[in-house]
């Protein structure tokens, strides 16, 4: 996304905190954990390519843990680790 | 918060699939609690901020953290994170400024500079920051000299950086706790002068 | 073996892989300096697909003016060998 245009400016202020709401929390974790598994690898490649692979539209409307949320979901599918519900 | 994919709201979804990893033996409960402990308690802008303090009161420390960043952080008991990227520090200058995106995702040293601020991980952030960094800085308050070198390090998963901000003029005298203590993760980052 | 050396000019490829990679579309076609060598690393593209192939790997700074026509900063990137050609 480097170089685009049209996203605005900068909302600068932070409150330093990790999440801002638990399940963001939870999903970090669930990374993490799965990247220990080798599920994700190590440099996060794989997690990073299914990031990108949510469709453009998608991606944009995300926040950045959805993301993170709605790639680890593609991933396992792809993958066929988790029984169908 | 609320959207994205599928019917159940985002926490529900959330909750739905830690329960389907804990059943295929993915991950247990204890796990994912230690990973959040763990970073909770190892990852602080504190960490970078020692590191710059330190640079700026031994000189000989400043040439090791510009000549090897994952040594120099070893040196004062930082780990650069699980997966062992590569950290380069930066050093500004009277001439040189230096700010730090990661435009693909948002790939930060966590360890060392704390929680990502949330603008880190913005689009408009990691959009123009490569593109237009002086006017991002003045977003934050930072109008530098206009003869002031930018350089703008595009970071990915490999390679993280750190700034070494210019030590304030008016720290003489002062110890590495105090002078620590005046070092922000905006300045580790780039967008605030120190 | 690498193929560049420090203060080398080189040229980023104009190339539009399917899939991950670490070239970012702002680079492609453009002309920077080696700054230096990062290491030999995997490279990520192949590394999705399931398979390690390592190459050196160069800082790369590029000039804004050549990236967007205009600025006087300049951006810093890691590139992969097989991202590079040399440029005159």
């Amino acid at each position: 996304m480097g170089g685009q245009t049209g996203f605005g400016p900068i909302a600068a202020d932070d409150d330093g905190q990790f999440f801002h709401a638990d399940w963001e929390a939870r999903v970090y974790a669930v990374v993490r954990t799965l990247q220990r598994r080798g599920v994700i690898n190590k440099e996060f490649d794989n997690l990073r390519d299914a990031i990108e692979r949510i469709p453009p539209a998608e991606y944009l409307s995300l926040s950045y843990y959805e993301r993170w949320l709605r790639a680890t979901e593609m991933l396992l599918a792809e993958k066929g680790l988790l029984a169908d519900d | 918060m609320s959207g994205g994919h599928g019917e159940l709201p985002v926490a529900a979804r959330v909750r739905r699939l830690e329960e389907r990893l804990i059943a295929a033996g993915l991950v247990t409960d204890d796990e994912l609690d230690e990973v959040l402990a763990q970073v909770f308690a190892s990852a602080a802008p504190a960490n970078g901020a020692r590191m710059v303090a330190r640079a700026w009161t031994d000189p000989a420390y400043r040439d090791r953290l510009l000549a090897d960043g994952n040594a120099a952080a070893a040196e004062l008991g930082f780990g650069a994170g699980s997966h062992g990227y590569l950290l380069k520090v930066v050093e500004n200058t009277a001439s040189v400024h230096n700010m730090i995106v990661c435009t693909l995702c948002s790939c930060y040293p966590t360890a060392l500079l704390g929680p990502s601020p949330s603008w880190y991980k913005s689009f408009a952030y990691r959009s123009r920051a490569v593109r237009e960094p002086r006017g991002v800085l003045a977003e934050f308050g930072l109008e530098l000299p206009d003869d002031t070198e930018i350089r703008v390090w595009d970071a990915n998963s490999e390679t993280r950086y750190l700034v070494l901000p210019q030590r304030p003029e008016a720290a003489d005298g002062m110890d590495e706790n105090a002078l620590a203590s005046l070092v922000t993760s905006n300045g580790l980052i780039g967008t605030a002068v120190r | 073996m690498t193929r560049f050396a420090a203060g080398a000019r080189v040229r980023a490829r104009c190339a539009d892989p399917e899939g991950h990679t670490r070239l970012p579309r702002y680079a492609r076609g453009h002309v920077g300096e080696v700054l230096e060598i990062r290491g030999t690393w995997q490279l990520p593209d192949q590394a999705v697909r399931g398979v390690s192939q390592r190459e050196p790997v160069y800082a790369v700074r590029f000039p804004a003016a050549e990236l967007w026509g205009s600025g006087s900063h300049s951006v810093i990137l890691d590139m992969w060998e097989s991202y590079l050609e040399e440029a005159p």
